[in-house]
């Protein structure tokens, strides 16, 4: 290939598009690597001792939590899916989407509740002591430990496996069980022989949402007090002031996260996930009868209790409790402040996502394809090591900004970026970059190729193909992303409360503020609009995806 | 006098596998209606696809209507090459009525040029009663003659069919191969059309060409 033809191609690929999508994945790398960077930067004293004393009992409190909580929820989440797909039994057609509603309940909220419930003072063990004078023997039933907060996280992270490995079990695997069945595979055999290895890549995806949730998890595993490299961080962070070791620490987790991704990939090696958008037939399922039925209906209804009524209805009657006090305009505040800092990073997340979900689509070159595939690795990247990495590019800019905002008369040694609503957002940016993305590449693909190139011929050039058919046509895939991602972005904890502005509070840090001060009455207005609004927007994608099907 | 003008065409998908298409030169005289035939992964949508610039091959030059589409030095980008295609599956936009479908291509004319471009059209393929309908309110054949004016209301400089018929069912062919020459004839438009069946070919085209898998200098005249 001569010269000129090499110009030729770098034109050709050389377009807005492209060089906005590559912008936008430099922009959200830039913190991530930054933080990496620090694994090679010289260390202060004080990282030495952190090193020495604490940083194995925090990899350690770390591993238990992925360890304990990711084999229970899996657990959990599979035999949940496995019953509402493989058999009827009562109240299977509510349960399969009403198993999803803990999702609508940040676990941070359920951690402080449950906690409550179940304190000396606490409703269960006041009822047991006043009803029927039995006294408990104290730590029997407290969820104050390890233990307690992997019995949180698995309550509240388990959707994710039951949704995946549902959604999987329905489409795709009527085939192999119905031969299955034929060959007189029953129940136990049937689920282990057949069910759990031909959706393991389900079951994988499932359980690493679960696990990058756990590793990112600030708000639970500092509520009972477990220490782990999240929780590590905040503390190095606002207790010692020392920003470099959190950085340090930040940079050990993304080790553990990389490896985790690398684990991830080697298990699901051969595997490619069958995407193929012909309808299968879907698996007929097997009434389950007397006793059988009786306890599948029975587990349903106990991991439904535990995990959304149970806590919901006692944040109800805490709420009552303190309405007048808690109902002021303040509230309203903090709800605006919620949802508008949500919306617009949504927005410039969606953006996004449409750009470099169109460069992918229209380029093969496989740069290209890497970045935007760097882009999305934000949801594996824990809040804290976002917010980090983001604060500290902030200042950097700040430092070079310093001579323009002098000579626009800002003053001397202004910090700018990094004291405004700017860093937060970017923050939401990064961390969600994935929902945003994933929900519109899933709708790219379903428009056939021919429909744009189709366009070209008809003397349309990218942009208003873009504009006239690819847009119109993505509409679903948008609204979905919107909801996916914005709810994300309300529940989130840790990112919001380190790099919000001094003056910018929200529903979850404030929430997490008064749980935190022991003020648990006060906590529960603020949870129930929260998990109303998480609610409302799971509800909607339930409904759009009933839709869909029809 | 040669119309369109191909020359040492030659193209791969992969650095590393022999080409697709290689060396490949033909000629088109105006209003001629060429068929290409040959086996299933021979490279025919290929060579189609080429021509309308959504493939970049290695090497060749492609000119129509004394306009240079490529060589080694100029590229023109598909949206400026005023070339027609008419798709295996049609493409029909979903979102769009049969009348906005058709007057797709036709942003670049005024306004009242267009609606009697489209009232041409709809007349040619004999579709004027179904203008508000969707293409999934369409038949296979109806979609098929939509695609065909959708093509064809931009005044393209030449024709590309990709196995127009493949999705037809067999005892439709017959009459729609006689509307479909009827269409081409009274439009008196350049034709490039690909089939792997014989029978279309012999019915619509005047010449045809049949093109071979990976055989260096892979094309013959029939
Ligand atoms: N995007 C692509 N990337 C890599 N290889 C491709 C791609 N598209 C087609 N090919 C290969 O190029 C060869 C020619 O494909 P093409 O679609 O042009 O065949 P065809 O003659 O139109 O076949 P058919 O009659 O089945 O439509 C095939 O071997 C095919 O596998
Ligand atoms: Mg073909």
């Amino acid at each position: 290939m001569n010269k000129r033809r090499l110009f030729i191609n770098l034109q050709k690929r050389m377009n807005v598009w492209t060089i906005v999508s590559l912008t936008g994945a430099a922009v959200i790398l830039l913190p991530i690597l930054y933080v990496l960077s620090g694994l090679i930067r010289p260390a202060n004293d004080n990282w030495e001792s952190v090193k020495q004393f604490l940083l194995t009992d925090y990899v350690i409190g770390s591993l238990k939590l992925v360890l304990f909580t990711g084999f229970f929820a899996t657990s959990i989440g599979v035999v949940l899916a496995w019953l509402v797909v493989g058999y009827t039994f009562p109240l299977r057609k509510w349960f399969r989407w009403a198993l999803m509603l803990p999702l609508a309940v940040p676990p941070y909220i359920a951690a402080y509740t449950y906690a409550t419930m179940t304190s000396y003072t606490g409703f269960i063990q006041a009822t047991l002591r006043n009803q029927f004078d039995i006294h408990v023997t104290p730590g029997t039933i407290e969820v104050m430990s390890t233990r307690g907060a992997v019995f949180i996280l698995t309550l509240f992270l388990f959707p994710y496996v039951f949704m995946i490995a549902k959604m999987f079990l329905e489409r795709q695997s009527a085939v192999y069980i119905e031969n299955a069945r034929l060959l007189g595979h029953k129940r136990l055999s049937l689920f282990f022989n057949v069910v759990l290895p031909i959706s393991r890549p389900a079951i994988i995806a499932g359980l690493m949402l679960v696990v990058f949730e756990v590793l990112s998890d600030y708000g639970v595993a500092n509520y009972f007090g477990v220490q782990t490299l999240s929780t590590a961080i905040f503390q190095t962070w606002f207790s010692m002031y020392d920003v470099d070791s959190a950085m340090r620490l930040a940079a050990w987790l993304m080790v553990v996260i990389i490896g985790i991704f690398v684990l991830e990939r080697y298990l699901r090696r051969n595997q490619q996930y069958n995407t193929s958008m012909k309808q299968n037939k879907p698996l007929a399922p097997k009434p389950l009868k007397g006793a059988a039925a009786f306890g599948a209906t029975a587990f349903c209804m106990i991991v439904f209790l535990l995990s959304f009524v149970i806590p919901v209805v006692q944040l109800i009657v805490w709420a009552t409790w303190t309405y007048e006090k808690m109902w002021s305009a303040d509230l309203i505040e903090l709800a605006l402040n919620s949802l508008s800092g949500a919306a617009i990073a949504t927005f410039v997340i969606l953006i996004l996502a449409l750009l470099s979900a169109k460069t992918v689509r229209t380029m093969s070159s496989w740069p290209a394809y890497l970045l935007t595939k760097l882009m999305t690795v934000g949801y594996a990247v824990p809040g804290a090591i976002i917010a980090i990495g983001v604060l500290a590019v902030c200042i950097q800019l700040d430092k070079w900004l310093f001579p323009i905002y002098a000579s626009l008369g800002m003053g001397k040694g202004m910090l700018w970026l990094s004291t405004s609503l700017f860093m937060l957002l970017a923050g939401y940016v990064i961390r969600f970059m994935a929902t945003g993305y994933n929900a519109i590449e899933t709708g790219y693909d379903k428009i056939p190729r021919s429909y744009s190139e189709a366009a070209r011929t008809l003397g349309h050039g990218p942009a208003s193909t873009f504009f006239k058919i690819e847009l119109p046509l993505l509409r679903g895939s948008i609204v979905t992303g919107f909801i996916l991602t914005f709810v994300e972005i309300v529940k989130e904890l840790p990112i919001t409360m380190l790099l919000r502005p001094f003056n910018f509070d929200t529903l979850a840090a404030r929430t997490y503020q008064f749980a935190i001060d022991e003020r648990i009455y006060e906590a529960a207005l603020p949870s129930l609009l929260l998990i109303s609004i998480s609610l409302f927007s799971v509800l909607c994608i339930l409904n759009i995806e009933k839709e869909k099907t029809k | 006098m040669t119309y369109v003008s191909i020359k040492n065409l030659t193209f791969r998908y992969n650095k590393r596998q022999t080409p697709i298409i290689d060396n490949l030169s033909f000629a088109m005289n105006k209003g001629e209606i060429v068929g290409i035939v040959g086996a299933s992964g021979s490279g025919k949508s290929t060579l189609l696809r080429i021509i309308a610039g959504l493939e970049q091959p290695e090497q060749g030059t492609i000119e129509v209507d004394q306009k240079m589409m490529m060589d080694d030095t100029c590229w023109v980008e598909t949206e400026q090459r005023g070339v027609g295609m008419v798709f295996q599956d049609y493409a029909l936009f979903p979102h769009l009525n049969v009348a906005d479908n058709i007057g797709f291509g036709m942003h670049k004319l005024k306004r009242s040029e267009r609606k009697q471009r489209l009232q041409e059209m709809l007349e040619l393929v004999q579709m004027t009663d179904y203008a508000k309908r969707y293409p999934h309110e369409l038949s296979g054949g109806q979609q098929q003659r939509v695609a065909m004016a959708r093509a064809l209301a931009p005044k393209p400089s030449i024709l590309l069919m990709d196995e127009p018929f493949s999705n037809l069912d067999a005892h439709l062919k017959a009459n729609i191969r006689k509307e479909l020459l009827q269409i081409l004839r009274r439009a008196g438009i350049t034709c490039l059309f690909v089939s792997h069946d014989q029978a279309d070919i012999e019915a619509i085209c005047e010449r045809e060409f049949c093109i071979t898998a990976n055989s260096g200098g892979n094309f013959c005249s029939c």
